[in-house]
């Protein structure tokens, strides 16, 4: 009993504390823009209204089975990531579970977008797989660096080695920029947004979801939110000794994201790929010869 | 008490429907951004029907516009409330001598509040939001109850003014 | 080029006679032609640069019982506007298609059509709605329709109850 008490309160203190920041971050978007923003509780009032509609239209059972695997991939994600010192399963913090676990949100997603016969979804599922594409060789060759160097690849581990080394921010420099830009595709931040899109593509895979299936898509997107601004904070920041020191740092990061997106347009989609593969790839075999060659002290 | 908690989540996260049928549109980017800041109050702009709450409309309706906006309407998810805007839909307006544009918008979709003017600023429409809130908070804004109720009704004014075109779908 | 280079060319090369050419404005001349020979000289207009189509409209001239189409052709080169119009009977108003010499012909031939009635041979499109769908009356921008009528009777007005405190007198 002790185990799923932890993993709900996990899930509860997840979502509470995800949706309250990402309230926050509409105010700091609202505060660069020179107006005020909505109360920083609002993004609950959003979820809550959502899931409070009276009527709801399906298309079918891919439609609804897409929705649920999307977000049950993710709550199954959530499950691996550790948390400061904690962590649900301890010893069991696979880098390459994650990864693959994250994957089923957007194919989930694709899935029920076919599900629906709108062509926009179509479009919007296609330019949200492609720009995947895009960004993951790139993130993956930074960590296969790292589970090359220090021969593990528990993340909880990986975490921990950098108290002795000091931050892989420092220690690896090229590698945490590009992980950096790829965190920020990862989160569909501008400039890449082109898979949400909302005045080109009558927002992409949303487009025909209503009610409560929009909340479920919501509450996916703030728990994928968590596993990867979680994922970079215990690659390249050193996890945290404490709860709060992780808390904090977490922070500091999704803020910056949030900061550098309210300044940005949107890129098109083939320009994020060949982004991608271009200056990312040469910047992280650079770093990967540095480390080979060098060493990592 | 559980219908109370419910109605005041609703009123404070209202999302309308991007949708300018008509030239009142021009006063909604004013709204939206940062001297009169509607965000502040959790309504936000929305791009389909299927993701909004309030179906703002705009300025006069032609024959042509009214067809495709009661599709849209139709296709919202209830409870969804419709805002008349501007004097065009109250009583015809400056267009009410007109062979192409309605007169009037309740005799053919149940709207929940007007807003009077040619056009109204950012200050009417955020007052008449404001209002709106207060309305859905206490229960009395029930447009798309009496949709479903008189639906009859409805319809056979649509039919009036649109003639047998309601149901091609061309 | 200047105005009376212009017209004297006009006057030589296609024949018109010059009371029919007038100068509105200081760029912009009116040419008034028959309707058997509006097209070629219409045609006669784009081959010497006069390439943009701006417009075609029609005016309803119900005491006269005839219809006026005007064309308006802008030429870049010369720096100069001309309209050119015709006269088309109002009982059978059919006049030949200028589609196949500037495409943008397309939706102005059409919205004349809908609105006045006047057909455009060689038009793939003659009947069939473009902005009043449904529409089983006569073509509404005819002097003979009354929109107001119209309105009252399709689309019913809001009746307000208001009272009258001091009612206004023609003074004589």
């Amino acid at each position: 009993m002790a185990l799923i008490g932890k993993i709900v309160l996990f899930i509860v203190g997840a979502f509470v504390f995800q949706v309250a920041l990402s309230g926050f971050s509409r105010k700091v978007i609202a505060r660069i823009q020179k107006r005020r923003g909505p109360v920083f509780w609002q993004n609950f009032y959003d979820i809550g209204k959502l899931f409070f509609k009276k009527t709801s239209i399906s298309h079918g059972f891919i439609f609804d089975f897409g929705v649920w695997m999307a977000f049950g991939g993710t709550v199954a994600t959530l499950l691996f990531v550790p948390v400061g010192p904690y962590s649900v399963f301890p010893g069991q913090t696979n880098f390459i579970v994650i990864i693959y676990l994250l994957a089923i949100g957007s194919l989930g997603m694709a899935m029920s977008a076919v599900g629906s016969a709108n062509p926009y979804a179509s479009m919007g599922i296609s330019r949200a797989l492609t720009q995947m594409f895009g960004y993951d060789v790139p993130f993956a060759l930074t960590v296969v660096i790292m589970i090359y160097v220090h021969r593990t690849s528990q993340v909880a581990k990986l975490a921990a080695v950098q108290s002795d080394i000091g931050w892989h921010l420092w220690v690896m420099p090229l590698s945490a920029l590009v992980a950096f830009i790829a965190l920020m595709a990862m989160l569909g931040k501008k400039p890449f947004d082109t898979p949400i899109a909302p005045a080109e593509i009558a927002s992409g895979p949303l487009v025909e979801y209503s009610g409560k299936y929009l909340g479920m898509l919501m509450v996916q997107h703030e728990f994928a939110t968590f596993v990867e601004v979680g994922l970079f904070v215990n690659l390249f920041l050193g996890g945290g000794s404490t709860l709060l020191i992780y808390l904090v740092k977490y922070i500091i990061v999704y803020l910056l994201t949030v900061i550098i997106s309210a300044l940005m347009a949107r890129f098109r989609v083939e320009q994020t790929v060949a982004f991608f593969w271009k200056w990312p790839l040469v910047l992280v075999f650079i770093q990967a010869l540095i480390i080979i060659g060098i060493g990592i002290r | 008490m559980w219908e109370k908690v419910k109605d005041i989540t609703r009123g404070h996260s209202l999302w309308m429907l991007y949708y300018c049928t008509g030239c009142g549109a021009i006063e909604l980017p004013p709204t939206m951004t940062s001297r009169f800041d509607m965000e502040r109050f959790g309504i936000g702009p929305m791009a389909t029907p299927r993701q909004a709450d309030i179906l703002l409309v705009t300025g006069y309706l032609s024959t042509k516009t009214l067809r495709r906006v009661i599709y849209t309407y139709e296709q919202m998810q209830s409870p969804k409330w419709l805002v008349g805007f501007g004097s065009c839909t109250l009583n015809g307006g400056i267009y009410h001598d007109s062979y192409a544009t309605i007169n009037q918008l309740d005799q053919y979709l149940p709207v929940d509040l007007y807003l009077a003017g040619c056009m109204p600023r950012p200050e009417v429409i955020i007052k008449g939001f404001k209002q709106l809130m207060e309305m859905i908070k206490t229960g009395e804004a029930d447009g798309w109850k009496q949709y479903q109720d008189n639906r009859e009704w409805y319809r056979e004014n649509q039919k009036k003014a649109l003639g047998d075109l309601l149901y091609t779908t061309r | 080029m200047l105005q009376k280079d212009f017209i004297a060319k006009i006057k030589q090369e296609f024949g018109l006679d010059p009371a029919h050419i007038k100068a509105v404005a200081e760029k912009k001349l009116a040419v008034t032609v028959d309707s058997g020979e509006a097209l070629s000289f219409l045609i006669y207009l784009k081959n010497i640069d006069f390439i943009q189509l701006s417009l075609i409209t029609a005016v309803d001239w119900i005491d006269e019982n005839r219809f006026e189409l005007v064309y308006t052709l802008v030429s870049w080169e010369k720096n100069l506007t001309v309209s050119v119009s015709t006269f088309i009977p109002r009982d059978n108003p059919v006049i030949v298609s200028v589609r196949h010499i500037w495409p943008t012909a397309k939706y102005y031939e059409w919205d004349i059509n809908e609105f006045f009635g006047i057909i455009f041979s060689g038009h793939p499109e003659m009947g069939n709605p473009l902005f009043l769908e449904g529409w089983s009356e006569k073509p509404p921008m005819r002097k003979d329709f009354d929109p107001q009528a119209y309105s009252y009777e399709r689309f019913p007005s809001r009746k307000y109850d208001y009272k009258v405190e001091n009612k206004g007198r023609v003074i004589e």
